[in-house]
């Protein structure tokens, strides 16, 4: 069943259906998708429309965590993701989850040992432990806290934390869900740095995120879910510029809705998404008066 | 209050001591002060508690720790002193009572008992980082799983305590009578407790994966970012409780054959 | 993601949650001045969620934890908590929750078992004290009327148990009924 474009696909969903046991209808129907290697994916749909239960399925989560029936495929680098052993498949996927304080393991006194904890867990050597700790702790502007207790910092902070905890055990596919739905404007901004970061360390980025302006900066593609259903699987310009884009329920960014209402249009026929498209459009308007 | 600890850092020979040396003589000290009915022994331990707690500069704290426990101890006193099966010798009368020499002396051995109880495994918790007893309990072989749920219960309990306030205060500016009578204060507690546990348990469901995901179910060697160290000092320290530990036992079983 | 181990990663992290619900049962218990302790609400719900295995283990740790921030006498105990969340798993798993005079009659078991478990290492520890100020009264008077020891302890225990286990009950299967049924799903163990 593989065929030529989901051969050279790192991340390779096939008609994949799942349902949480004791829930009346299906989270995931019949969702077909492929994610390339190094790619910024976001994924964006109201509540509800099967956003985190993605992200589960591709951490292995579901069935491993949440149990039920999975039918289709979901394959990393051609590897079954539900039958794929643990340890290997913690080496390639990394989630980051919404709540910044749930995710702190609990069990460790200081910043430092709870980015070790999963490096503890993996049996990753003492001397490289250290270094990898350091390296994310500084890459997140975090080694001036790390003898502090996590619990002591910020949302904006832990929600770094919990990046550089899993960053330290070097996923090639890290996804964050939701990951400043919790957070207050100022620890917004601090995860969307930390995340640009995450592009030049050149894996693949999933993103659940309802603040549109930000994601657009970031992914390559968008992939919009109804109802379980993948609705469209296409570039920011070209989901958020469909006409009944407001019927999925979930707006649009401020640039986009402006030039709508303006009737502006690039070039190429489609809405500008970002601050940056909507200012080089408006003074190209002028260069014309 | 974010670690539910009594630790209190000094730099003192018994900080340095490796938890468990400490852990072992706390429970080796309780068993031979319950295998003997003898304030003698109880009173040598006692001592020999007393004089760690003090080397270790901890003695203030002690005294809070012992204070938990003061009344419940008067109340023995006065309890066996005055009711004990066997009192048959009275020794002084106060406000109209008799205290009888049987029920002092018995309510005296409990005393020792539960002070050196209380003075050797507040040595222990006084004077090491409750991460550090489960760590080094985990690298002497105790399951890391369970080890998790010991280190994880220290900080997740004042993190949830935390949040009763929060939910103390949403409730009462929603009308919750918490001063009323025995039947509203009842229903309170119901309002209280409710969300608190409804919170908790979605987030337990969160933190659960989120470990998951950082490779908790691995099964397989582990490693340790911090290594707790077994010292000289704590190998002879060991090597001491175990002989005074067997000595005892064969004691006991010489005293009950004979 | 451990399997076939019954003590799945849910309920590990469910077993701290518990024993932080019974610190908070106590705390609000004091905090309205409710005449009772109403402290082992979480161990009971981990016992209902996840059977008897983790509710003794909650209660254990409970008792152990306790001991080890706020009084050490605490630690002999963790054998009547143990025994708290055996029964009540117990008596969960034979259905006796499911309705209110079942409920009332399960409280009684528990209660009857707290007790029992006490009552020795009362004798042992404190000559047959509880510390509670009631139950010590009505000891000290078995006492001077010659009741046996075991006996008088007993009562002391009981009178003191009796109310605050069978709340205790009522108030755990409240809110489990209140839960959402997702929600429970993750934490059951036996399968």
């Amino acid at each position: 069943m593989d065929n030529v474009s989901t051969l050279s696909a790192k991340i390779s969903i096939e008609h994949l259906t799942y349902r949480y046991p004791f829930a009346k209808n299906r989270s995931l129907e019949d969702i077909t998708l492929s994610i390339d290697a190094g790619q910024s994916i976001g994924i964006i749909g109201r509540n509800g429309a099967g956003k985190s239960t993605l992200c589960y399925t591709l951490s292995g989560l579901i069935p491993r965590f949440f149990h039920g029936k999975i039918e289709g495929s979901i394959k990393i680098d051609g590897e079954d993701v539900p039958t794929m052993s643990v340890e290997k498949l913690i080496r390639k996927v990394g989630l980051v989850l919404q709540n910044p304080f749930s995710q702190i393991s609990g069990a460790k006194m200081t910043v430092y040992e709870e980015v070790a904890f999963g490096l503890e867990n993996l049996g990753i050597e003492k001397d490289e432990m250290h270094e990898r700790i350091d390296t994310v702790l500084k890459q997140f502007d975090l080694y001036k806290k790390k003898d502090k207790n996590p619990f002591e910092l910020s949302g904006g902070q832990l929600q770094r934390l919990a990046i550089a905890s899993v960053l330290a055990l070097q996923p090639e596919i890290l996804i964050l869900d939701e990951p400043t739905s919790q957070l207050d404007p100022c620890g917004t901004t601090e995860v969307f740095e930390a995340i640009s970061q995450l592009k030049t360390l050149g894996i693949t980025v999933i993103i659940v995120e309802h603040k549109f302006e930000k994601l657009v900066e970031y992914v390559d593609k968008i992939a919009l879910l109804n109802d379980g259903k993948l609705v469209k699987y296409d570039t920011p310009e070209k989901i958020f510029s469909m006409p009944q884009i407001e019927d999925y329920g979930v707006g649009q960014p401020i640039y986009t809705a402006l030039c709508k209402r303006m009737g502006l249009k690039k070039p190429n026929g489609y809405y500008p998404v970002s601050f940056n498209e909507t200012v080089t459009l408006l003074s190209g308007l002028k260069m014309y008066e | 209050m974010k670690v539910l600890s009594l630790y209190v850092e000094r730099d003192t020979f018994i900080h340095r001591l490796e938890p468990i040396t400490k852990l072992l003589y706390a429970l080796i000290s309780i068993v031979i002060t319950f295998l003997f009915p003898s304030i003698t022994v109880g009173a040598v331990f006692v001592a020999s508690s007393l004089s760690l707690a003090i080397s270790a500069k901890v003695f203030k704290r002690m005294i809070l720790l012992l204070n938990v426990v003061l009344i419940i101890l008067l109340s023995i006193v006065i309890i066996q002193g005055l009711f004990y099966s066997k009192n048959a010798t009275p020794v002084f009368k106060l406000w109209g009572l008799t205290f009888y020499k049987e029920g002092l002396l018995y309510s005296l051995l409990l005393i020792v008992r539960v002070v050196n109880m209380i003075i050797s495994f507040g040595v222990l918790i006084l004077t090491t980082r409750p991460s550090d007893l489960v760590d080094d309990l985990v690298q002497k072989g105790l399951s890391p799983r369970f080890g998790y749920v010991l280190a994880s219960v220290l900080q997740i309990i004042p993190q949830m305590l935390s949040t009763t306030s929060t939910i103390t205060d949403a409730q009462r500016s929603r009308g919750l009578e918490t001063e009323g009578n025995l039947l509203q204060r009842f229903s309170a507690f119901f309002a209280l407790l409710g969300p608190l546990v409804l919170n908790s348990l979605v987030e337990a469901r969160e933190r659960a994966m989120a470990i998951e995901i950082r490779g908790f179910g691995v099964e397989g060697k582990r490693t340790f970012v911090r290594e707790i160290p077994e010292t000289k000092a704590d190998r002879w320290i060991k090597v001491a409780l175990y002989v005074v530990f067997t000595v005892a036992v064969v004691w006991r079983i010489v005293l009950w054959i004979m | 993601m451990a399997k076939n181990s019954k003590l799945t990663t849910a309920i590990l992290v469910l077993i701290p949650v518990a024993v932080g619900i019974n610190y908070a049962g106590k705390l609000f218990a004091s905090a309205l001045k409710l005449p009772l302790w109403l402290d082992s609400i979480g161990t009971m719900l981990s016992a209902v969620l996840a059977g008897p295995i983790v509710g003794a283990i909650s209660g254990a740790i409970n008792n152990i934890i306790y001991g080890l921030t706020t009084d050490p006498v605490s630690f002999v105990y963790s054998l009547t908590s143990i025994g708290i969340g055996i029964s009540v798993g117990l008596l969960a798993k034979a259905k006796m929750f499911n309705n209110a005079f079942r409920t009332l009659l399960s409280g009684l078991i528990v209660a009857l078992v707290a007790t029992v478990i006490s009552v020795p290492i009362n004798v042992v520890f404190w000559g047959g004290q509880t510390g509670n100020v009631w139950g010590d009264a009505l000891f000290a008077f078995l006492q001077s009327k010659n009741v046996g020891i075991w006996l008088s302890s007993f009562f002391d225990e009981i009178v003191v148990d009796l109310v605050d286990k069978v709340l205790c009950v009522f108030i755990t299967f409240g809110i489990f009924k209140a839960l959402p049924k997702t929600l429970i799903y993750t934490f059951k163990g036996e399968e």
